[in-house]
């Protein structure tokens, strides 16, 4: 009983660490705007930072999935482009918007579920694997339109985004629903707790029955499903699909993984923790504008306070070593 | 351990509390968006400055470095403050978004921007007209269709590549022989100012050129290098390589030196960066097509300003390009040195 209520306090402070980390930020940004002279904490910003670490948080997910299983995806980015000119190529041509959201996330699947098949059955490394795709995907999307942009879409693809629910757009609903499925997965079924179960020990799964092949190739077709839906996401938020969209977001979505604590190694964290991940990346680069700080500075203090949160979560295991 | 988070937590509470206590209060009182005039910042301005929000395409090459210093200058000399942001990834529209969205928060009154693409910025646009921002289009000129669906008229101040590129070509043509056998290695593929760099100068050269060999290499000096290689070793008789941008064309002239072919192949970039500058001047590149990226940032800010104040502005403005060959590389540089800071 003590043993368990340690456990949980254990954990907790992990998290607890993490969110006074995204509190103090948002103060300090809040304290420093206010001396500057501008808004940082209000509704309306607020709404703003989620909107536009919304597609990151999404795609994040998928890679929090891979990460936990102790592998990695580099694909998503180029997942995120491509959906945009698969899709806009399809609402462009008259296709219902219902229908490309099916066939971009069935599409995506398949692709998640080949690579995982490589990775997983294949035994190739992951890193490998994904970065193969990521190159085949990004070069399939710019054959689609001979490397041109798509615009000009209905007014129907924008309010699938920006449509407001009680003053709220839906951008931001979509975020937490995904979150809240996912957190729901990972606790409460089998399959979720098998993610954890091969990410930490894939021997000692293997040998208690769990499919270790099968599930690690799921966790890279679900990884190419949350894809399309950040796909899709952007896409509605800019109205207008690039060929290039999303080239970084492989690396963002690592970023936003490891501030929320997972281990790259596997096996070890939390997925909402994911989200605070991405809402900090958000915070920093919409508190850093807002600020005007010139850009070249942004990058830099960006990855400071990557290494800084890793290290700071890290801090019980240095203790305990 | 449990008391000393209750006691963060009590503090951090309570400073947030105070602190959207007063963030509202002020945010009320205030009447223009962009008055920066409250509590905190009063010392600092003792009138009311006007902001304007800058946005370059990126700000990894000299071109919009010094579209930026023409902008930071004439900002310095109307007294109007300049809030310079640009996204990290080269030219993404999703970057954009959210710069201006966070322009908007942090108040500007106007907004200069040269659009990652032609087609890319509706929905900022929209907002920008939801906000009251007028908004200037810089450099790369926004497509009517995104004006429209946006429903607003946008000035504009740049150039025309494709006029740039033809009076590169006519120049060949006037002084090179006919059929003179060419390379051309162009920018990213599907890029509007790829194609209009390529096509004017193929219009403008006529007959004078003989492509042999046509590549894309992405805008970059070690894809020039690479690619004007192996164009050399398929065709080792080329006499002109015809370069989208200096950086491309930067590559090429490393090639050709490298293939000891200096004397037979003369190189013509598209730019007019200093280090392109440098090489003409020292006969290494034979010529380069010179834009004025700091005549558009100047003059976007010159009307952003009017626009602020309510006043009528140009519609659009060409600045103009000038073909830069070693007889005027000087006083090119001489003009490029005022905004090199």
């Amino acid at each position: 009983m003590n043993n368990t209520v340690n456990k949980l306090k254990k954990i907790d402070l992990k998290s607890i660490t993490l969110y006074i980390g995204a509190i103090v930020i948002l103060l300090a940004f809040t304290i420093i705007c206010k001396a500057n002279g501008k808004d940082f904490l209000t509704s309306s910003n607020i709404q703003n930072i989620i909107s536009q670490s919304s597609v990151m948080a999404v795609v994040a997910i998928g890679a929090s999935l891979v990460i936990l299983t102790g592998g990695i995806d580099l694909s998503v980015g180029s997942i995120v482009g491509f959906v945009g000119i698969f899709g806009g190529i399809m609402i462009k041509s008259g296709v219902p918007l219902f229908a490309v959201i099916v066939i971009c996330c069935v599409v995506c699947a398949l692709i998640g579920l080949a690579t995982g098949y490589f990775v997983s059955f294949g035994k190739v490394p992951a890193f490998i694997v994904t970065l193969g795709t990521m190159q085949i995907i990004r070069g399939l999307t710019k054959v689609l339109t001979s490397g041109k942009p798509v615009s000009g879409f209905p007014e129907a693809l924008s309010k699938l985004s920006s449509f407001e629910i009680f003053g709220i757009p839906i951008i931001i609903i979509y975020v937490f629903i995904f979150y809240v499925l996912i957190v729901f997965t990972l606790s409460k079924t089998k399959f979720g707790r098998r993610i954890y179960s091969i990410g930490g020990n894939p021997n000692a799964a293997k040998l208690s029955g769990v499919k270790v092949n099968k599930i690690e190739m799921l966790t890279y077709m679900l990884a190419g499903l949350f894809s399309a839906f950040g796909g899709l996401m952007l896409l509605s938020r800019l109205s207008y699909a690039d060929p290039n969209a999303g080239s970084g977001y492989e690396m963002d979505a690592i970023a936003a993984v490891v501030i929320g604590g997972i281990a790259l190694s596997g096996g070890k964290g939390k997925v909402a923790n994911t989200l605070v991940g991405a809402l900090i990346l958000g915070m920093l680069k919409c508190g850093l504008q807002i600020l005007n700080v010139p850009t070249y500075y942004q990058t830099i203090i960006i990855g400071v306070v990557i290494i800084a949160a890793v290290y700071m979560d890290k801090a019980k295991e240095r203790k305990a070593e | 351990m449990k008391k000393l988070l209750a006691v963060i937590f009590v503090l951090v509470y309570s400073v947030s509390v105070m602190l959207t206590g007063c963030s509202t209060s002020g945010s009320s009182g205030e009447t223009s968006a962009a008055s920066g005039s409250d509590q905190g910042s009063a010392a600092k301005s003792g009138e009311d400055k006007f902001v304007v929000g800058f946005i370059p395409m990126t700000l990894n090459n000299e071109y919009f470095i010094t579209m930026v210093n023409g902008a930071k200058q004439k900002a310095a000399e109307l007294g109007v403050e300049l809030n310079v942001q640009a996204g990290d990834q080269h030219a993404s529209a999703a970057d954009q978004l959210t710069i201006v969205e966070n322009m908007i928060t942090s108040g500007v009154d106007a907004i200069c921007i040269v659009p990652s693409s032609s087609e890319g910025l509706a929905v900022a646009l929209k907002k920008c007209k939801d906000a009251n921002i007028p908004v200037i289009n810089l450099d790369t000129k926004l497509d009517e269709s995104v004006l429209k669906e946006a429903g607003v008229t946008v000035p504009f101040y740049g150039t025309n590549n494709y006029e740039g590129a033809k009076s590169a070509g006519e120049y060949v043509k006037a002084n090179f022989k006919a059929g003179t056998k060419t390379a051309i290695l162009t920018g990213i593929a599907g890029q509007q100012n790829a194609a209009d760099r390529r096509d004017g100068f193929i219009k403008g050269a006529g007959d004078a050129i003989n492509v042999v060999a046509e590549q894309s290499a992405n805008w970059e000096v070690d894809q020039g290098y690479a690619a004007t290689q192996n164009i050399l070793t398929a065709n080792p008789d080329i006499e002109l390589v015809y370069a989208g941008n200096d950086g491309m064309a930067i590559g090429a002239v490393r090639a050709i030196k490298e293939a000891k072919k200096e004397s037979q192949v003369k190189v013509i970039g598209f730019d007019g960066t200093s280090e392109a500058l440098n090489m003409i001047e020292s006969g290494e590149m034979y010529a380069s097509v010179a834009q004025f990226p700091a005549e558009m940032g100047i003059l976007g800010v010159e009307n952003a300003l009017k626009l602020i104040k309510g006043e009528k502005v140009e519609e659009s403005t060409d600045t103009g390009a000038k073909l830069i060959l070693p007889e005027n590389v000087k006083e090119h540089q001489e003009y490029c040195k005022k905004y090199a800071e």
